[in-house]
């Protein structure tokens, strides 16, 4: 039984290692804008929830919204953005999401720890002195894709275990990571998460290392106290960063944001809520619902999540009279059923907040952000008005951060924050257009509808001729390569590329069906060969999909063609 | 506290009526002519017999009956108040293949490989395991040892649970086990998609399959060539069931691979072939009624397979099977070496829907059928090994006492290692003081 | 300093109203009421009024507004109390280290697992929901009752429950901090060491906090207080009586060990769990009152386990220990009232200590005699009742209450009884776990170690 599982385990390893290459990135220059000053016109502008001006302007100057109104005067030195019947609102906020925030590379660490009672308080997952600060970069992928969203401003946490560190308030754009940031220290990050294979390795070991440290930390700020007024013939406090990063904390300068997805992480969130007495902030809640009055009695305040279960796809119903149904059609109907009642849930939890009275913002934290304007759609759909969703993008999270002075409303004096579209934000056709970050311009191109016609089921054929960088998430992190796939005359060829071990690997049995390609290789290793099976779906320049490695399971796969010298 | 040992004392004396009588220090089995008078004898085949009579001599029931004369010399039990069963069969066990659970070295049923069927159950069978006297004084005196893990594990044996040697104790029934690949999860530990689960039971059907066709590709050469064939343990000991001359148990338990078994099963044109576990078996009750393969299910004692079913669909799934029209018998699938527990598997399933009569059949008659014993085993009848039990009341009834156990006519000694430790230790001597 | 902590604390209780609790009025008509601690009674009905039983007699009439369960022909029973489980919980084990006294199975509860309905139907209304054996001082456990359907955790926990411990001896702790770490506990010599150098550490955090509490009120006092140790707090509390010690134990050495251990520590409340050889010495559990957990019959899994013998529940209950059957599974959690049925098969005990074993007996093990374990005027209205006798094989539990409240009904209840839906399950896979008995479930959560078993460690982290 071991061998058989042993040698498979180190050829996982050297895979692992095989598969990440460094990928070298193209040095980009981004030439100044000619001016800071824009005119956007013959606008209707959403300036709040409810509060709408139609065909207006709306002038900025110097990262700064100058001037909203009908018929104003457009400076000389203006770019004018003829944004003709388009909509312009507040720049979004996100309550809670890591949105720019560089993840620490995984040291995979495989040694067993000695004294797993006693590790190091990194190893715990206890850094509550760490700052998100010192880990930001406007250059991350996911302070693109979330502008391009329209979203300006989010507040933004560090990775780490239970006590990661503190949150800061960061604006989406910017070249240099202080650009970024608009308030620091914005909130003391926390999660139930477990540490591995060390203490606090479980749920109930973390709630009590969090009460554990909370107290001492109380206990250690009043004798510090104590010194400062006298020290005469006291012993010197013991300087101890991890208690130190919660006085602010325990003085409820600085609320917890806890992240509490789940009905279970609330309950527990707000439990040691009540034992210590800090403030809290629940981060991404997704099944909120039934703990709206424990919520409330709590003082919570929340950010509920961007992200909702697939929705039911509706099959097609054969017109045929209904045959005589076997006992397991029966039986996975009651269950679609049961399960399409429970995502109706995760889709009506903000209407539900709503009514109830909980105010409310939104985070971005878990949602795959493609489907966050579908998401809103959808929970508009089960009963959330479009201003209340507005409001919970703009200004009750403004409100709930303390920035409601600066963002969330497109009013004089206020941070040049704002989204264009074409249509209604909420409008299922509706397209980004542009995006002001501080006054900065992001501008995008809608691209041509595609003409696919979905009922012809023939989607165009994918194309994956060329040479295509790739991403894979395995559990030693994100790891690169290159594959390059060939067309011999209907059927193809293709390598995949290692920069470990310098060699291009034949790629096996490759099909393409429809914008679908699979492929499969041989890794070789310790004397034998693993099979290692890929499957991509192509949507035009972009792939994604799964690479699978034997029962070692699959991992995810994305890329991207690179273009045509 | 020296009240509470009179106590003790007096109500051990009179209420329990326990014996303490002086016996030998490890008593042996008692072979010879016995009879078993004044009972209720429930032959399973042949009714209720009232104030009856069995015959016991040269290990074969030799008379059954109200009109029963007596043979000179017999040792006769007064069985008055009592009953009389055929000794239970329990069709899944590692009884004499495990010692105890957690050490390995103690462990004989899983052997390296996972294409093994030339491995014998029979082999390794301890005679002389701990658990055998504890199970047989509970009325279960024979017992089908399986061999576990991979594909085809190995062949499994029915043994009597009585003997000093692996022959002794053969109750002449074999079967290449092969555990059908499964579409579920192994439990809360198997964190594979469910692209991956159903890659890797493609993967093991292929397997099965190539194993099958190469089996039936030597069976073929070994026919033409006279038995004149290369070394090949493996299909060696496949050849009979392709043949149709031995019997394939199959385990399978999630409803879509029971499905997927029957339709195995009727491609291969296997013959002779029985179910073990199936735990969903309720699911498709009809279509393995309809493929006409017999089933082994068990444990009775489970938690249902699915989130969303039904409590009890568990204890009812033998009597919703057997409503189907399929032949069910029943095992106590109990891996803390609780066989003797079979009793109650059965009689939950009683409970919940099989009643009691279908109940005991499954786990006697039924079986001994199932394994193409019932010529020897399962019921009372004139002829038959005389393998059986007297007790005090109902054999499912929880508190029932066995008090005698015959297996192949020799009276078993009513000890094992745990009454034992009762009679030790009930009083200890000395107490806190010594 | 202690002051502080002393107000936090009562801030903190005062902030943990107990959760609202359903409590019903029923009218439990014309069963054979057993009422475990005073007899038999044919034919009498059990009024519950505001989830207590208020009245036991004959032709009691229904009161306006009451709801009425017609128990003719059924026996009425206390609800069934398991005495060690780890259902409904998240986490059972934090076993990175040989004493974790701090953390609380309390805060693990989910009250959304099926297996706690499938215990209802079974009779169950109470369990003690336990932290796991892989530490020799494991974590509080909580006693939940099962008012299934409910959402809220804390509505689950049985309010002003005492507090209980889990320990653990023998094999478990030895296997995971032992072999499994290199560290102490490797022998059943290094388990008694590993508690007694923890209980002489809480004693002197003890003192030392009495030290400073009494210097702080002189006048000029001024010094730093002890460090906060939530570990001592919790061993503090077990050597000031305030919690109650359950044991996981197997053999009769290592019983023996813990009783003169708690003895050298005036520790009084304790109860043996599992305690396989407790039979073995019987005679010193009950000199030293301390009470026996045991399975009805399970053995032979591990080497600890492979003396024993299914007279054990029989064997303590004559020599005068209070034993209760517990099933440590959710299996055998389903019917323990067949588990309690054995020791008349295995020992021959009346009807009454049979029932006892599964309701007053662990109730008092628990400390909950008070409230729940038999059918009394006053107490809590649990309540089971079944169809036939519950200690025949043939019996059916019918209907389950908890609080007055009808938790279980088997001819009303739907099949599918999950509260919370998986919105992103696939509808089509067969989650086939292996069922049966798979030994003590007490060592869920040590994951790695199951892990490693399984060979499943390979991606760990």
């Amino acid at each position: 039984m071991s061998r058989f599982y042993r040698t498979p385990r180190q050829w996982l390893l050297v895979l692992f290692c095989w598969i990440t290459l460094s990928a070298l990135a193209q040095e980009e220059v981004k030439l100044a804008p000619v001016t800071r000053t824009y005119a956007i016109t013959n606008v209707n502008i959403i300036q709040g929830p409810s509060r709408k001006v139609d065909m207006g302007t709306v002038i900025i100057r110097n990262g700064v919204i100058q001037n909203v109104g009908k018929n104003l005067a457009i400076p000389a030195d203006a770019v004018v953005i003829k944004a003709d019947s388009m909509y312009v609102y507040a720049g979004f906020i996100d309550g809670y999401s890591r949105a720019g925030v560089v993840k620490p590379k995984d040291e995979p660490n495989r040694e067993r720890p000695k004294d797993p009672g006693n590790p190091e308080p990194a190893q715990a997952g206890i850094t509550p002195q760490n700052d998100v600060r010192t880990s930001l970069n406007p250059a991350e992928k996911s302070v693109e894709d979330l502008r391009a969203l329209g979203f300006t401003t989010a507040q933004v946490v560090p990775y780490g275990g239970m006590l990661p560190g503190s949150a800061a308030i960061v604006q989406l754009g910017g070249s240099a990571a202080n650009d970024m940031v608009l308030l620091g220290n914005s909130s003391f990050y926390s999660e139930l998460t477990s540490a591995q294979r060390v203490y606090p390795s479980t749920v109930i070991g973390v709630m009590s290392k969090y009460r554990e440290l909370y107290r001492q930390a109380s206990q250690a700020k009043t004798y510090e106290s104590l010194y400062a007024s006298n020290r005469a013939g006291l012993e010197r406090p013991v300087n101890d960063k991890i208690l130190e990063a919660f006085y602010p904390v325990i003085d409820k300068r600085v609320p917890v944001l806890f992240k509490a997805e789940r009905i279970l992480d609330v309950n527990r969130v707000i439990t040691l809520q009540k034992e210590l007495g800090f403030n809290v902030v629940l981060g991404d809640v997704k099944e909120g619902w039934d703990m709206i009055n424990k919520i409330k009695a709590a003082n919570a305040r929340v950010f509920l999540s961007l992200d909702l279960p697939d929705a039911v796809k509706e099959e097609k119903k054969d017109d045929k009279k209904e045959e005589s149904k076997k006992p397991a059609d029966a039986e996975k109907e009651s269950l679609e059923k049961r399960k399409a009642e429970a995502i109706a849930q995760y889709t009506a939890q903000a209407s539900v907040f709503q009514k109830a009275g909980v105010t409310f913002g939104f985070s971005t934290a878990s949602a795959k952000t493609k489907d966050i304007p579908a998401n809103l759609r959808r929970m508009i759909a089960a009963g959330l008005t479009e201003d209340q969703a507005l409001a919970a993008l703009t200004t009750t999270p403004a409100q709930m951060l303390g920035i409601g002075d600066r963002v969330g409303t497109v009013d004089n004096g206020k941070i040049a924050n704002l989204v264009i579209t074409d249509k209604s934000y909420f409008n299922e056709k509706s397209k980004v257009r542009y995006v002001f970050v501080d006054g900065v311009l992001y501008k995008y191109d809608v691209k041509e509808e595609k003409k696919a016609d979905p009922k012809s089921g023939n989607a165009k054929k994918a194309d994956p001729n060329g040479k295509w960088s790739y991403t894979t998430e395995t559990p030693q992190g994100n790891s690169t390569g290159v594959i390059k796939i060939k067309n011999d005359g209907g059927s193809y060829s293709g390598t995949i590329t290692s920069s470990m071990s310098g060699q291009e690997t034949e790629l096996n049995s490759i099909v393409v069906e429809g914008n679908s390609l699979t492929f499969s290789f041989g890794f070789n290793a310790g004397g034998g060969t693993m099979n290692i099976e890929v499957s991509l779906t192509i949507d035009g320049s972009d792939f994604e999909g799964t690479m699978s490695v034997g029962s070692f399971g699959s991992f995810p796969m994305r890329g991207s063609k690179e273009p045509n010298k | 506290m020296k009240t509470i040992y009179i106590k003790v004392l007096a109500l051990v004396l009179v209420g329990a009526g326990l014996t303490f009588t002086s016996q030998a220090q490890s008593p042996k089995g008692k072979s010879g002519t016995f009879a078993l008078t004044g009972a209720t004898i429930e032959t399973i085949t042949k009714g209720v017999i009232q104030n009856g009579t069995v015959v016991i001599s040269d290990g074969k029931i030799t008379a059954v009956g109200t009109n029963v004369t007596i043979p000179q010399g017999a040792t006769v039990i007064d069985c008055k108040g009592k009953f009389i069963y055929p000794g239970m069969i329990d069709g899944g066990s590692i009884l004499g293949l495990s010692e105890v659970g957690s050490d390995p070295r103690t462990n004989d049923y899983n052997e390296v490989g996972d294409v093994v069927p030339q491995m014998k159950a029979l082999t390794a069978v301890n005679p002389n395991a701990v658990a055998i006297p504890i199970t047989r004084v509970s009325g279960v005196t024979t017992s089908l040892v399986v061999p576990q893990g991979g594909l085809f594990s190995g062949t499994a044996s029915l043994i009597n649970l009585h003997g000093y040697t692996p022959d002794q104790m053969y109750a002449g029934f074999d079967a290449v086990v092969m555990n059908f690949p499964a579409t579920g999860r192994r439990g809360f530990f198997d964190r594979r998609s469910d692209e991956d689960i159903k890659k890797a039971n493609e993967k093991s059907l292929a397997k099965i399959n190539e194993v099958w066709e190469k089996a039936v590709q030597y069976h073929k050469l070994d026919s033409a060539n006279k038995g004149k064939v290369e070394y090949y343990p493996q299909l060696q000991a496949i050849l009979p069931v392709v043949r149709g001359e031995q019997t394939l148990l199959i385990n399978v338990n999630a409803s879509k691979d029971i499905q997927a078994a029957i339709k195995w099963v009727q491609e291969k044109k296997v013959k002779k072939v029985i179910f073990s576990g199936v735990s969903e078996g309720w699911r498709v009750a009809d279509e393995i009624a309809k493929a006409k393969i017999p089933v082994i299910a068990g444990p009775v004692q489970s938690l249902p397979t699915r989130e969303y079913d039904r409590y009890d669909r568990p204890y009812a799934n033998p009597g919703l099977m057997r409503k189907a029209g399929v032949t069910v018998a029943i095992q106590a699938g109990d891996r803390n070496m609780n066989y003797r527990n079979l009793p109650y598997h059965a009689g939950f399933a009683a409970a919940y829907g099989m009643g009691r009569e279908e109940a005991l059949k499954a786990v006697t008659i039924v079986p001994a059928q199932i394994f193409g014993v019932a010529d020897k085993l399962g019921s009372i009848e004139t002829g038959k090994s005389a393998t059986l039990f007297v007790c005090d009341g109902d054999p499912f009834e929880t508190k029932t006492q066995v008090q005698h156990v015959f297996i192949e006519g020799w009276q078993i000694p009513m000890v094992s290692r745990q009454t034992e430790l009762y009679d030790e230790f009930l009083e200890r001597s000395p107490g806190v003081k010594k | 300093m202690k002051r502080i902590f002393i107000s936090l604390m009562l801030l903190a209780t005062a902030c943990l109203v107990f959760a609202q609790v359903d409590r019903g009025n029923v009218l439990i008509k014309g069963g054979t009421v057993l009422t475990v601690t005073k007899g038999t009674l044919e034919n009498t009905d059990v009024l519950v009024k505001d989830g207590k039983i208020s009245q036991i007699g004959k032709g009691i009439a229904t009161p306006a507004g009451y709801r009425v369960v017609d128990a003719t022909g059924m026996f009425v029973m206390p609800g069934i109390i398991d005495a060690h489980s780890h259902a409904g919980l998240d986490a059972i084990n934090e076993a990175t280290a040989p004493v974790t006294a701090e953390v609380f199975t309390g805060d693990a509860v989910n009250p959304f697992q099926v297996g706690l309905y499938r215990a209802l139907a079974g009779g169950v209304t109470a369990i003690h929901a336990m932290h796991g054996s892989a530490n020799a001082i494991g974590g509080e456990c909580e006693t939940v009752k099962l008012r299934y359907g409910v959402k809220d955790p804390e509505a689950m926990k049985m309010e002003g429950a005492p507090r209980t411990i889990k320990f653990a001896l023998g094999e478990n702790p030895t296997r995971v901090h032992g072999s499994g770490n290199g560290i102490v506990p490797r022998t059943r010599m290094g388990v008694e060491f590993v508690i007694r150098e923890s209980f002489s550490q809480a004693k002197a955090y003890m003192e030392a906090w009495d030290a400073y509490n009494k210097a702080k009120v002189q006048k000029g006092f001024r010094g730093a207080p002890p460090a906060y140790n939530r570990r001592l707090e919790t061993l503090a509390d077990i050597l000031k009586g305030n919690i109650i010690i359950h044991c996981h134990s197997y053999r009769a050495d290592e019983i023996y060990m813990l009783l003169n251990v708690c003895k050298d520590f005036g520790i009084k409340r304790l109860v043996f769990q599992h305690v396989n050889e407790g039979f073995k010495v019987a005679p010193e559990l009950a000199a030293y009152g301390a009470g026996a957990s045991v399975f009805s019959d399970w053995w032979a899994y591990k080497f600890e386990v492979y003396y024993s013998t299914a007279y054990n529940a029989a064997i303590l209950t004559k020599n005068g220990v209070t034993t209760s059957i517990n099933s440590d599974d959710g299996e055998l959690m389903r019917h323990l009232y067949h588990e309690a049925g054995k020791t008349q098969k295995y020992g021959q005990l009346s009807d009454d200590e049979a029932l006892a074993l599964i309701t007053i007996n662990p109730a008092k093990q628990l400390g909950v005699d008070n409230r729940i374990g038999s059918i009394e005027v006053g107490k809590d209205a649990d309540i089971a009742i079944f169809k036939n006798h519950p200690l025949s094989i043939y019996t059916i539990p019918m209907i389950t209450i908890v609080d007055g409240v009808v938790r279980f009904d088997r001819e009303k209840d739907a099949d599918d009884q999950r509260i919370y839906v998986d919105p992103k399950q696939t509808i089509d896979v067969t989650l086939h776990t292996a069922t049966g008995h798979d030994h003590e479930s007490c060592m869920q959560g040590a994951e790695y170690q199951t892990a490693r078993l399984f060979g499943f460690n390979l991606l760990e982290k």
